[in-house]
């Protein structure tokens, strides 16, 4: 046997195109995107470039802090609010690549309002992003989020909440799980939620969602544990799935392989991997 | 001849290294050995790859020649001798998988497991769980147990985790093992060749870690976009062995990553063969 005769665990470049693969959950820097309010985000993409060649991706959507108090760095938080252009440097710099949904703080509404109009109404954020942990973590179920998701489906934004199940509970007060999420979601059955991990532990997190016609789970952010995408399938359609990647704090193989992987249909495997973001996106 | 003696056959010297580093990018280099697999069910869900037949045709069309299975029987089960068994009837059917068989040492009788493992079963080496069994590195009988599988010329892999601490069973929540005392033993025990089997290689122990040289690393839990490409930096090309924690984990995963890291030629026909070769 040949190195040249190895796939890597990969499909074939043209049914990787075919996929259309568009990552619900890039995550450069995340945490903080650089003193400088961009430099580690920038190299972070940089970083993740050979996997996004690897995979074919077509777009990948990241989750900027936009100066709403989502770091604990008081400093980084008065440039961005004082000069939100440091924010769009990525997306200057790879405008047909990337996408954008701003980190929301939900124990700020007023300023949280504020910044709906300001990234979602005059553009070019796409939507929103609820963090699980840090300053901005509010659990979702707390009321603050009514008026917030009030307005974003207003704006058609989408909106993407971090869920874990965690054994021996939650690690952050501001934490949310998928069940939290189907609560929410229940009280606004015109805007749809991506329930972000699928709740990490995917066997109760697909289980808390599954009545929930509003809620689709993302993919990232565990282990690629096998038989994740068999039960999602099986349990709330291939249309309730979207694919993320979590680069580049996680592997394409990790990421990947969920989906390229599973036991599941092309079909299903294209609606996964970019048709069902782009059908939320597009709305 | 049984498979741990013509395994033995083919161990790796510096001459080979050397050869290696020289081979053409595109030479036949036997496929891949995965380090890390498990046998039979999962004790909390099925999975799909967890027939052994399903699981080699899946391996063999990723390029996996050969693979170190070991047992998802062997962390729970106490008759490990029997546990141990059916994992050598199976492994015996399927050319691809070679047996690795568990040994608790916090069991009475655990050296007549060894010696079965290494004369009965022909097995290279063992598989540890001392999270899943209760017993910490640091007790005599871990020295005791790497000397015995040394004089029976078995390598040893020890299981760091078998599940993520965040997604298991509230009723079986077991933590990662903790290696703290690793190093002090394998100071002593030199001639131990020792492998950690889903380790995630950061945090503060690793450099101590990567600086022994009968440690062994695999790949299935190096997450992160070039993290098997650090792990290769930290520990050295020879020592870093891909393992995919399959059935439990998806096979495709590590395979990709490796891919991702984007090694040289030479460096991965160490971590996916030669160095499986000489462990």
């Amino acid at each position: 046997m040949k190195m040249s005769d190895l796939s890597w665990g990969l499909p074939s470049r043209e049914q990787l195109r075919g996929y259309r693969i568009w990552d619900s959950y890039f995550t450069p820097a995340h945490g903080h995107p650089g003193a400088d309010g961009s430099s580690a985000l920038i190299a972070d993409i940089e970083r993740s470039r050979r996997a996004i060649e690897l995979g074919h991706f077509e777009k990948l959507c990241y989750f900027p802090h936009v100066g709403l108090g989502t770091t604990t760095d008081a400093a980084l938080e008065k440039l961005l609010r004082e000069k939100p252009a440091l924010v769009l440097k990525p997306l200057e710099r790879w405008p047909d690549l990337l996408l954008g949904m701003i980190q929301l703080n939900a124990n700020d509404v007023a300023a949280s309002l504020d910044a709906l109009n300001r990234w979602l109404r005059d553009g070019p954020m796409l939507g929103v992003y609820f963090p699980g942990g840090g300053p901005g973590a509010l659990t979702c179920t707390h009321p603050n989020f009514h008026p917030l998701v009030a307005r974003i489906a207003e704006l058609k934004g989408v909106i993407m909440q971090h869920t874990w199940i965690k054994t021996g509970g939650k690690q952050g007060p501001g934490e949310s799980t998928p069940a939290e999420l189907a609560e929410l979601a229940a009280k606004f059955p015109g805007q749809e939620f991506l329930c972000a991990h699928a709740g990490g532990e995917w066997e109760q997190g697909i289980r808390a969602v599954r009545d929930s016609p509003n809620v689709l789970i993302e993919t990232s952010g565990f282990d690629a544990t096998a038989g994740f995408i068999e039960m999602a399938v099986r349990e709330i359609g291939p249309e309730r799935i979207v694919f993320g990647s979590h680069l580049p704090s996680r592997s394409l193989g990790t990421e990947l392989s969920k989906v390229t992987a599973a036991d599941i249909s092309e079909e299903a495997k294209k609606q996964i991997l970019g048709g069902n973001f782009r059908r939320l996106l597009e709305q | 001849m049984k498979r741990r003696e013509m395994l033995q056959t083919t161990l790796f010297t510096a001459a080979s290294a050397a050869l290696l580093a020289g081979a053409d990018d595109d030479d036949d280099f036997g496929g891949i050995i995965d380090s890390n697999v498990s046998l039979f069910h999962w004790p909390f869900r099925r999975l799909p790859l967890d027939d052994p037949g399903r699981l080699v045709a899946k391996l063999r069309s990723l390029g996996v020649t050969s693979a170190f299975a070991g047992t998802f029987e062997g962390f729970f089960h106490r008759d490990l001798s029997a546990a141990n068994a059916r994992l050598a009837a199976v492994c015996a059917d399927h050319p691809e998988l070679v047996a690795i068989g568990a040994i608790n040492p916090a069991l009475p009788g655990w050296e007549e497991d060894i010696h079965r493992c290494a004369t009965l079963h022909g097995m290279p080496g063992i598989r540890l769980h001392p999270n899943y069994h209760g017993y910490g590195l640091d007790e005599p009988c871990v020295a005791r147990l790497l000397d015995e599988a040394a004089k029976a010329g078995l390598f040893v892999q020890l299981a760091v985790s078998m599940e993520d601490t965040r997604t298991q069973s509230a009723l079986a929540s077991v933590p990662d093992v903790d290696l703290a005392a690793l190093p002090a033993i394998l100071a002593r025990e030199k001639t131990a060749r020792v492998q950690l089997l889903n380790y995630k290689p950061r945090g503060p122990l690793l450099p101590t870690l990567t600086d022994l040289p009968n440690l062994f690393f695999d790949t299935a839990l190096a997450d992160g976009t070039d993290a098997v490409a650090s792990l290769i930096d930290a520990a050295g090309p020879d020592r870093v062995l891909f393992g995919s924690h399959a059935p439990f984990l998806i096979p495709e995963a590590a395979l990709i990553r490796v891919h991702e890291s984007d090694p040289d030629a030479a460096t991965l026909r160490l971590i996916l063969r030669a160095n499986a070769e000489r462990l």
